[in-house]
């Protein structure tokens, strides 16, 4: 009875229905999108590999990294860097490639660091990604596992125990990158009050203006993701920065089309759903082959 | 054969069958476990580069399913009529594959609990500097851990407690949870007032023009936004209140606009609204091109 119990537990999560997930077919307009993104990604990472000189803008809130870093070695203090709440992901792969980058840095230096997550799968990548900074920058045995902390994946558990370890341990340089919510103020506040020099980093958007008022500087948007290309000049992120801004002109160029299309042959007309409705291609199709 | 095409296109060839389940169920749990022991060896005999083939074979695959369940039609009546038109034979895969990443995250839990453990373990045995606070979380970490998991196994019949210890329990865990943690939390959460208030007075100071715009904008959304708003626009300045009259003159529509609660919710839709998309379509470009590079192995940053 009770191992009936326990299956019957372990299976309620699986059942879900599938008539909510998105499908290529509901309006391929949106997956021929994601084959040109696609494509103008791959296509200049395999340029920017064969050789090919890419540019990249300066990013003030990246070059102060080495500046942060500078003022904790010379004050003595440690440096923390912060997931936040990010659940292992694309956003969390970011973010410890960054810190990543940051790690080497503190490395060559031996300056303190910790690295405080809220999720323990990224805790268990942060773990092996410092570890690796610390063999790549020739400085092994700096590297101690308690520097790398798994707080609590309770949002204001988490926020409380960053905040404590701030103020404890009178942080000088205070990075944040990853996904934040409202415990987001509460780092970078704790962390201006000690007067710790702030770099934030977020996709979340609506987190952005917390950041730029508590923070010395702020990454925004997708500057987030050109952040490693940024820092490594590797080619294949330099290429694929190219290929996001070619993304970013189609999406531009769609929302142009739309706005002007829409203003002459109105929002009901089958060019503007096929734009961005589901079922709009096959009525767009029905429209040019001569149906209503 | 006959009876394998109707079973492949039905709903449930990724779940297993009702009759016999618990042993199926075990024979899959056991399979895995199987797997999973022999493949740790067989990972570590390996070389780097070896390893590597696998972790990108696995990604890849990994990924492949999600791609392909997305661009596959979904609509098969055409070759098979009965098939259901809402989903292609992959779908019904992908919440098992995502059940598979919260056993993953569920194993990582453990890990990290371990490391937190460990952590206020050594300080307390040590004597590092303010050791206290590791006994206060190492004690308070054993006494909710113990009233939550038999609390939750109470609550799913998989323990039996009558009279006086499931009373103990009740209680304890309504103290615990309810009348601590939740409190806890909700004190945390009221701190973000005060800071607003610190972190706004310090953006709206006027230093430069962009400060001055963001102070003035600021002010009259925030103004806007409530009955105040309302009060000084309608009652003290005498604008009139809603839209302006079908055929009314440019004059009448530039008094029916310039009240404070159609400005802010122009500044909110119409301006902020748009940048926050823009920003919002940034973010996911990059996310896509990210997970193009960790799909193929192209990443090499902690991957």
């Amino acid at each position: 009875m009770k191992v009936d119990a326990l299956f019957e537990w372990m299976a309620t999560g699986s059942r879900c229905g599938w008539a909510a997930y998105q499908h290529a077919q509901d309006n391929w307009f949106a997956a021929i999108m994601i084959g040109l993104i696609v494509t103008a990604v791959l296509v200049n990472i395999f340029r920017a590999r064969a050789g090919k000189q890419l540019y990249i803008r300066r990013i003030p809130g990246l070059d102060a990294i080495d500046e942060a870093i500078g003022r904790s070695t010379e004050l003595g203090r440690p440096v923390t860097m912060i997931t936040g709440l990010t659940a292992f992901g694309v956003v969390a792969v970011q973010a410890l490639t960054i810190f990543k980058y940051i790690t080497k840095q503190i490395a060559r230096f031996a300056t303190p660091m910790r690295l405080l997550t809220g999720d323990p799968t990224v805790f268990a990548v942060a773990q092996e990604a410092i570890s690796d900074a610390y063999n790549e920058a020739g400085r092994p045995d700096l590297y101690d596992p308690d520097n790398v902390r798994f707080l609590s994946d309770r949002q204001f558990a988490f926020a409380s125990g960053v905040a404590g370890l701030i103020q404890r341990e009178r942080v000088a340089a205070n990075f944040m990158f990853g996904e934040f919510f409202a415990e987001s103020l509460i780092f970078a506040e704790t962390g201006n009050m000690v007067g710790a020099i702030q770099i934030a980093g977020t996709v979340s958007f609506t987190q952005v203006p917390f950041f730029v008022a508590a923070c010395d500087y702020t990454i925004i948007g997708d500057e987030f993701y050109a952040t490693s290309a940024y820092l490594s000049r590797e080619p294949v992120l330099l290429g694929s920065l190219v290929g996001q801004d070619i993304a970013k002109f189609l999406f531009a160029l769609t929302a142009v089309t739309g706005v002007i299309a829409s203003s002459i042959v109105g929002t009901k007309h089958p060019f503007i759903k096929l734009l961005g409705q589901p079922g709009g291609w096959s009525e767009f199709v029905n429209f040019l082959l001569g149906g209503k | 054969m006959e009876a394998i095409i109707p079973h492949l296109i039905a709903q449930n060839i990724w779940q297993l069958p009702e009759a016999n389940r618990t042993v199926y169920a075990t024979l899959v749990v056991l399979g895995a476990f199987v797997l999973v022991l022999g493949l740790i060896p067989v990972l570590q005999a390996l070389p780097p580069r070896g390893r590597r083939a696998i972790v990108v074979t696995v990604t890849f695959l990994a990924g492949l399913l999600f791609a392909a369940e997305f661009f596959l039609p979904v609509d098969w009546r055409a070759i098979f009529p009965k098939d259901d038109p809402t989903r292609n034979f992959l779908t019904p895969a992908i919440q098992p594959a995502q059940n598979v990443l919260q056993t993953i995250g569920a194993l990582a839990l453990g890990l990290g609990t371990y490391g937190l453990v460990r952590l206020h373990l050594r300080n307390v045995v040590q004597r590092r500097t303010q050791w206290g606070y590791s006994v206060v979380l190492l004690i308070a970490f054993l006494t909710m851990a113990t009233f939550s998991i038999a609390n939750t196994l109470a609550e799913r019949q998989l323990l039996k407690l009558e009279g006086t210890p499931q009373r103990v329990l009740e209680r304890g865990f309504t103290i615990l949870f309810d009348y601590t943690l939740v409190q806890l939390d909700a004190a945390m959460f009221s701190l973000i007032a005060f800071y607003i208030f610190s972190a706004a007075y310090r953006a709206f100071r006027i230093r430069s023009i962009e400060a001055s715009i963001l102070m003035f904008t600021a002010m009259v959304v925030m103004i806007g936004v409530v009955p105040l708003g309302a009060y000084i626009s309608y009652q003290l300045l005498g604008l009139p209140q809603g839209p302006a009259p079908e055929g009314a003159g440019l004059g009448t529509q530039i008094l029916h606009s310039i009240d404070l609660p159609d400005i802010a919710n122009w500044i909110l839709f119409t301006l902020n609204a748009p940048a926050q998309r823009a920003i919002e379509f940034g973010v996911g470009i990059g996310g896509l091109a990210m997970a193009i590079r960790l799909w193929l192995s192209l990443e090499r940053g902690v991957t």
